[in-house]
């Protein structure tokens, strides 16, 4: 069988103090393991150097003529993957939050084709070290109750952005993919249309600069949301998208 | 109903009605749209026109006062259009986000197409 190819999708919003560090660490990591895992990094309307130390280092990057948001962002990304007939599409945070090292963990259940969608998870087995606050565990908590109400599994990390999915869903994504809340609802909506999903336990590290996408007064705003959306899930009807 | 509010609602239809041809000349919305204005324009003169129609179904409808009945079916045409507006609004952002990433893309291969060539 061929390597499958593997792009890594990096969605990037102001990030210059982080974006070049990451990239270096994936490439020492493709060097070292001799493992080769292609970069695009989406630049969503950056207003500091991103794009600018992007192009000075060479780093593959797509640079969005407007603002689109964390969902349009990443879809980007995953047309790209689509256009370049990538076999696996990863969703990597270029902040040092997500760890490459776990990158071969997430995309094995895909290569063995044991699961469609493969979520890097900081609850399953409790390897976390990464502590976050009471009220942001308590609302992941009661999204994953929302979630087994419309999709009749448990996920326990639902709001991971750190996610490997197969060919299939890389067209399905490239397709149709929601532009706020991206992360739990395509969960649901791909259990719904019977793919299979799995999770795995990732540590995941602490912020290295920059600022988070997700503030505290907005989380209650979120849950409302993502709560909504869930129960939108569960009431639509699905088709799996026809094969590529 | 009294006179004078028969005449205000017929001189308030008409307006509408104008407005809507007005704006439909200079070609600011597309005719389609112009129709849903039209229908508002229509209802408001059926009122004036057949008040005893309306006077009876505010009764059968338990509103007090005629008047109230009208308000709320003003408020309801433009619960209905705001609804409209929602729908159109969501549809152009599927588009915009579309052309978006396309273009960006298509711009990005461009660049590293340039560049090899270039080399």
């Amino acid at each position: 069988m061929k390597e499958a190819k593997v792009l890594l999708i990096i969605p990037a919003y102001n990030e210059e103090e982080n974006i070049l560090k990451a990239y270096e660490t994936i490439e020492n990591y493709n060097k070292k393991n001799k493992s080769r895992y292609d970069v695009i990094v989406i630049n969503d309307g950056s207003t500091d150097k991103t794009s600018k130390i992007c192009h000075e280092n060479n780093i593959p990057i797509i640079d969005l003529v407007h603002n689109l948001g964390i969902g349009g962002a990443v879809q980007t990304g995953y047309k790209y993957a689509y256009y370049h007939d990538y076999d696996i599409a990863v969703q990597f945070d270029g902040d040092g939050q997500h760890d490459i090292r776990y990158v071969e963990k997430i995309i094995t259940p895909i290569l063995k084709k044991q699961a469609d969608l493969v979520i890097g998870s900081r609850f399953v087995e409790k390897i976390d070290t990464f502590q976050t606050t009471f009220a942001r565990r308590t609302g992941i908590k009661i999204v994953s109750c929302f979630m087994k109400f419309a999709t009749k599994k448990k996920i326990y990390d639902t709001t991971s952005g750190f996610r490997a999915c197969s060919k299939e869903l890389i067209y399905d994504f490239s397709l149709s993919y929601p532009s706020e809340y991206p992360e739990p609802i395509t969960t649901a909506e791909v259990l719904r249309k019977k793919y299979k999903v799995s999770e795995v336990a990732v540590e995941m590290k602490e912020r290295e600069g920059g600022k988070s996408s997700i503030h505290t007064w907005k989380n209650a705003y979120y849950m409302a949301n993502v709560c909504l959306a869930l129960l939108a899930v569960k009431i639509r009807r699905y088709k799996r998208c026809p094969k590529v | 109903m009294s006179k004078s509010l028969i005449l205000t609602l017929i001189l308030v239809s008409l307006f509408l009605l104008v407005l809507t041809t007005i704006v439909l000349k200079k070609g600011r919305i597309p005719e389609k749209y112009a129709l849903l204005w039209y229908a508002m324009a229509l209802v408001i003169l059926l009122v004036a026109l057949i008040p005893n129609v309306f006077t009876w179904l505010s009764i059968l409808l338990g509103f007090k006062v005629m008047s109230n009945l009208m308000i709320g079916i003003f408020i309801g045409l433009l619960l209905i259009l705001v609804m409209a507006l929602t729908i159109i609004i969501s549809g152009q952002k599927k588009k915009t986000t579309l052309l978006i990433q396309e273009i960006s893309i298509l711009k990005s291969e461009m660049e590293t197409i340039k560049k090899e060539i270039r080399k």
